[in-house]
């Protein structure tokens, strides 16, 4: 590796912190860099470059004793090296560090380099970062003798330092006949924002010449901007006022639009209520985004009448922009808005009171909750439960109390939407005669009942007064028991019940205990799958197989031995081996359990989850237990393929693998590669010749190199995730095969 | 309930599952049923018509999300590699069933398109601002990946970019459509935690990630692969097909390791991001300590400390942030499953968990601002903070020592090699 890959590399790798005591690691890291590894010698390298290496490794590696502040490095060695014929790279990287420690010193070494195409830009890191008077100098200095991109590239430089000093030269390349300079020009001028550049490019604004418009145009806003900031609106105003009028590019004209309204303060609004009724739509999007930052409240009144003399998708807009002046916000217009009106209009205006809206609101909403409008209805509810004000949880209780109807059925489902406290109005309404009601009833008390109040959903399951309601009780008690502090107590509460339900409840029951877990779910689940009932003994078994906890191995392995039927023991097998491949636990565990599962199993296809767990972790117990599998003749093409990937993660070379196999019996075929093809996309390279003289008598192929790219040749597609199709024949039957990039290469067997 | 209205509720889904806390609630475009074609088609007027600029893997995956949006029509792909091109428009087109994506070298071609409402900006993070900018001034909203900046000088020249041009702006910080990082964003902020007192982001690497400068490698036809518009912003050095990986080229930074990016970014911009919308999205910390035992501290103006940590985080998956008040605590990460201090914070609500970060809900929450001119979620305040927040935390990092910062000027207290940190040229002729 030469010099300036070590320098960075080592760069890069050394930001920690020194003490004096460390100084003799930083020799030897010197040494390191100017010394081969292998052979010891010393690199040759020029005495600007050890001066560099120096300075560099000193430079990211040494701190005070304190571990405090960070050692400036040596000014004069990096001017040193701008100034020596070291490579490009030392001497970009010299540019950093004097953008961060450099002085007015550098410049002139720094200045020389702006004329250099490949070094330019980092000349500049470094100049428009050095404080003073030299840097702006030596920018502007450049900018007599450049041209084109570099020119460009200096001008954008004193934007960025904004020297006032340049401003006359920077006016003078406002006519350049290159329009990237010129455009360069105008911006910076803008950057600058003084009096005299506003002047310039105000006067250009209104010149002849089209190639730089939108950057001078920019730059006008730019000064516009900075007058305003600074208190002049008046002249931010003229400013905004002559590009909005001017035949500048559509997008400058919106930004003038904007800097017009806002720099006129509280007289900017007939401006911008006149701009929401311009038939353009950009215009229109830029009155609705100026709208939401325009200070105070005058506006909000302005923009409740507007509402009106807008057509419904504009107004629609402009109710969402209202709702966005959170602090201003008229809520009777909103109100008014939602109450009638056409219907996209009134869409936007019940979200906007659900966002916005208080306590106030709520009899609105609900008369709207209850309309034969769907639509409307929905949206109305759902701005119901969203109210941020807590008053409204008190409103809708009281109204609860007394509530019929329609407006009875909104209220409870209100009460479990807000998650209001409301357990005795929730549980009178179960009792009533209408069934909207019992139901509306039921979701709620689903989302609010409390833990000690769980056996309320718990008897309208098991033994409801209306048996028509059980479907929707059992959806109640599932929401109620996920979401219960303590799951053992809500399980055991479940349990209990599941004792004395009929079958069909019992399997609800069940369900909710899979979702509850916990200890006691799975001995009652566990208990149910090797009772007599075939269906608890269906649905128990399912459930153990998607526990989501380890816990259930045990359970699932006692089934998988002694269950009541084999195809629930093959199913609990399966869980058993899921909990091997999924779950976070010791290694060692896991290899005990491939090894149990490999035991129980009595059939490949559980035999063949057990190698996949095993790929899935490689270590040298997994490639024992794949090596021992080998030994099972109808897995035999799998665990050899499931061996070679799991020594392959674990880094053995291609010729370990062989010889793995070779020692354990690797059976010799018949190998013939009809076409290889490697790349992406429409680019493919043939590589038939290549992997048909790597092709030996085993179905495993080695590549001369680990990297498909060296093995065949190059990188026909840099930058982008290749594929290697391969067309063979193994003991006369075709096949074909397709690796992921550097994937190993083992044929499978054709079937 | 009609088709419409259900599709609005699981766009709404998110709201709703936050109102308890407080959250803002997002406001989707609204357009009564009966404006839709008998399948639910989006007419022409109110389509949004996208291109693609730099489309990779993580491009190809947000376009997809983008494709499933019934009011997106995608019409052009930009990118720097031919492959890249022909595979999005095979993509685009046979979703389409036509030929009619366009494929364009120079994005500066696509954004000249009119009829392009917005962009998809899904370069590496060494294209982001300066491409992001340069949309905005051509007149396009964008979704724009993150991390959006590389130093505070381009996070700060972001939002001011924004707020003149009128864009709208979405960083690719989808983790703040989640629900369950929303539901602990809003415990935090909305004071359900009591007085709130830490706020921990887990950066996955605080160290320095390379690009480089490689030995000169032959420089490809530029048709095939466009090394100088891969460079863009970035300061110049010769093509090394190993600098090809756009995802860790020029990350940001501007640090003497040389061409590093800070560690803290690429992480950063989505978990300190959370933890700054956990604060209230306010400005960003005002100190940085040195980092200490796999931690860096930071502290906001109110008081509330930042704290970026390797360690001690409950398995949640990637990206875990967790947020510490007086009273109580929450820790979410990307299995989409929150551990609470106490179950009562979930006052009665089950939150959806929706694991794997999908960038769906980010992209409609874009889309319907690009409607209604509202803020996105990821909008260029909030990236802007957040990501100052990352290159200070950086800075401090690369100095190891404290570092102060004027929120209001917009520098570090008397700290001169800190402030040189804040900004690094661009390579001519780009500029911001």
């Amino acid at each position: 590796m030469g010099a300036t890959a070590n320098l960075f590399s080592s760069a890069e790798s050394e930001q920690h912190c020194w003490t004096s005591q460390q100084w003799h690691t930083l020799k030897q890291k010197y040494f390191e860099f100017t010394h081969d590894n292998t052979s010891g010698t010393e690199i040759m390298f020029t005495t600007r470059q050890r001066i560099l290496t120096f300075v560099l490794i000193v430079v990211v590696t040494v701190r005070e004793g304190d571990c405090q502040t960070v050692t400036t490095p040596s000014e004069r060695a990096l001017i040193e090296v701008l100034r020596s014929d070291a490579p490009a790279a030392d001497k970009a990287l010299a540019c950093k560090h004097l953008a961060i420690f450099g002085s007015s010193e550098a410049v002139p070494e720094l200045a020389r380099l702006l004329t250099d195409e490949k070094l330019a830009s980092w000349s500049r890191i470094a100049l428009e970062a050095i404080p003073g008077a030299a840097a702006d100098e030596a920018l502007r200095e450049a900018t007599d003798s450049l041209k084109g991109n570099l020119l460009v590239g200096v001008i954008n430089s004193i934007g960025v330092r904004r020297d006032a000093g340049s401003v006359d030269s920077l006016i003078g390349r406002l006519q350049d006949a290159d329009a990237e300079v010129s455009s360069a020009a105008a911006v910076a001028l803008g950057h600058i924002g003084n009096v005299a550049a506003s002047q310039a490019l105000r006067q250009a604004l209104i010149g002849k010449s089209v190639n730089n418009r939108s950057a001078v145009a920019e730059g006008c806003v730019l000064c516009a901007e900075r007058f305003l900031s600074d208190g002049n609106a008046a002249e931010a105003m003229a400013i905004y006022d002559e590009v909005q009028k001017s035949d500048v590019p559509r997008q400058r004209m919106l930004e003038a639009t904007r800097g017009a309204i806002l720099a006129r303060g509280q007289d900017g609004i007939p401006l911008l209520l006149e701009v929401f009724q311009s038939p353009d739509k950009q215009l229109f999007q830029i009155a609705l985004g100026t709208a939401r930052e325009f200070p105070g409240n005058k506006l909000d009144q302005a923009l409740a009448a507007e509402v009106a003399r807008l057509a419904p998708d504009r107004a629609a807009l402009l109710i969402q922009a209202m709702a966005d002046r959170k602090e201003t916000v008229q809520l009777p217009a909103l109100l008014n808005a939602a109450a009638k009106g056409p219907t996209q209009v009134r869409m936007a205006a019940i979200v906007a009171v659900g966002r916005v809206g208080d306590a106030t609101c709520v009899p609105y909403l609900l008369d709207i909750g209850i309309e034969s409008d769907a639509e409307l209805a929905v949206l109305a509810r759902t701005a119901l439960a969203e109210l941020p004000d807590d008053q409204v949880n008190k409103d809708i209780l009281v109204r609860l109390a007394k509530a019929e109807g329609k407006g009875h059925v909104l209220l409870l489902e209100l009460a479990g939407m807000r998650r209001i406290e409301a357990i005795d109005e929730l549980v009178k309404a179960l009792n009533h005669s209408d069934k909207s009601v019992r139901n509306a009833a039921l979701t709620s008390l689903g989302s609010t009942v409390p833990a000690n109040k769980l056996s309320l959903l718990v008897s309208q399951v098991v033994s409801p007064k209306y048996a028509e309601d059980i479907p929707l009780a059992v959806q109640a008690l599932k929401a109620a028991s996920i979401r219960m502090p303590d799951r053992d107590a809500c399980a055991m509460e479940l349990a209990a019940a599941v004792e004395n339900s009929p079958l069909a409840t019992k399997i609800a029951l069940l369900e909710i205990l899979g979702v509850v877990g916990g200890v006691n779910a799975l001995n009652t689940i566990g208990t149910s799958a090797k009772g007599s009932d075939p269906e608890l003994q269906d649905v128990s078994s399912r459930l153990l197989g998607e526990w989501m906890t380890i816990d259930a191995a045990p359970v699932l392995l006692d089934l998988a031995k002694s269950g009541p039927a084999n195809k629930y023991q093959v199913r609990a097998l399966r869980g058993y081996i899921r909990i091997a491949r999924q779950f976070t636990m010791p290694e060692q565990q896991r290899v005990e359990m491939c090894q149990i599962a490999f035991e129980t199993a009595r059939q490949p296809a559980e035999q063949k989850l057990v190698l996949e767990v095993l790929k899935r972790y490689p270590c040298p117990e997994t490639l024992q237990l794949a090596v021992n599998a080998r030994k099972i003749p109808e897995i035999k093409d799998e665990a050899t393929q499931a061996t070679l990937e799991i020594a392959q993660s674990l880094g053995s070379t291609a010729e370990e693998l062989q010889e793995l196999l070779s020692k354990d019996g690797l059976i010799k075929v018949e190998m013939e590669i009809i076409k290889a093809e490697y790349g992406a996309g429409s680019t493919q390279k043939d590589v038939t010749e290549i992997l048909q003289k790597q092709a030996s008598d085993y179905q495993l192929i080695l590549l001369p190199s680990s990297s498909y790219n060296a093995s065949f040749g190059g990188d026909a597609v840099p930058g982008t995730a290749k594929t290697l199709v391969i067309q063979y024949r193994i003991n006369g039957k075709v096949g074909e095969a397709t690796f992921a990039e550097n994937a190993l290469l083992f044929l499978p067997m054709p079937k | 309930m009609s088709k419409q209205t259900m599709q609005l509720h699981r766009r709404r889904f998110l709201g709703s599952a936050l109102s308890a806390a407080g959250a803002a609630v997002l406001a989707p475009t609204i357009i009564p049923s009966s404006a839709l074609g008998r399948d639910g088609a989006v007419a022409p007027s109110e389509r949004v018509v996208v291109g693609g600029i730099g489309i990779g893997n993580r491009g190809t995956y947000d376009l997809g999300c983008f494709l499933e949006q019934k009011d997106v029509q995608f019409v052009s792909v930009c990118d720097i590699k031919e492959t890249r091109r022909v595979a999005v428009k095979k993509l685009v087109d046979e979703k389409y069933g036509n030929q009619n994506c366009d494929m364009v070298r120079d994005f500066r071609e696509l954004l000249d398109r009119n009829d392009i409402d917005a962009v998809l900006i899904a370069t590496g993070p060494n294209w982001h601002a300066t491409a992001a900018m340069t949309a905005a001034k051509a007149g396009k909203d964008m979704y724009c990946e993150k991390p959006v900046t590389k130093n505070i000088s381009q996070s700060l020249i972001l939002a001011e970019t924004m707020r003149r041009t009128g864009r709208v702006f979405q960083a690719g910080t989808q983790r703040r459509n989640l629900p369950h990082f929303a539901f602990a964003c809003a415990l935090a902020r909305t004071g359900k935690l009591g007085k709130l007192k830490k706020v921990f982001a887990h950066p996955a690497g605080m160290q320095a990630l390379m690009s480089g400068w490689l030995p000169a490698e032959p420089v490809p036809n530029k048709e095939v692969i466009d090394w100088d518009m891969y460079l863009g912003p970035a300061a110049w050095r010769p093509y090394n097909e190993k600098l090809l990986d756009g995802f860790n080229f020029e990350k940001g930074g501007g640090f003497v390791g040389a061409f590093n990016g800070g560690g803290v970014l690429e992480w950063g911009s989505h978990c300190v991001d959370l933890c700054q919308w956990a604060v209230g999205d306010c400005p960003p910390p005002i100190e940085y300590n040195a980092p200490n035992n796999g931690q860096l501290m930071a502290r906001y103006e109110n008081g509330v400390e930042l704290i970026l940590r390797e360690n001690d985080w409950i398995p949640l998956g990637s990206c875990p942030v967790r947020f510490e008040g007086e009273t109580g605590w929450v820790e979410a990460g990307d299995s989409g499953k929150l551990v609470l201090s106490s179950p009562e914070l979930l006052a009665g609500r089950t939150v959806d968990e929706i694991g794997g970060y999908p960038a769906t809900f980010h992209v409609r929450d874009f889309l319907d601002c690009v409607k209604s001119r509202g803020l996105t979620k990821g909008n260029a305040d909030a990236a802007c903070n957040a990501h100052i927040a990352c290159h200070a935390a950086n800075i401090a990092l690369y100095l190891n020592r404290q570092v102060k910062y004027d929120l209001a000027k917009h520098e570090f207290i008397n700290d001169e090699q800190a402030n040189r940190l804040r900004s690094e040229a661009l390579r001519e002729p780009w500029r911001l």
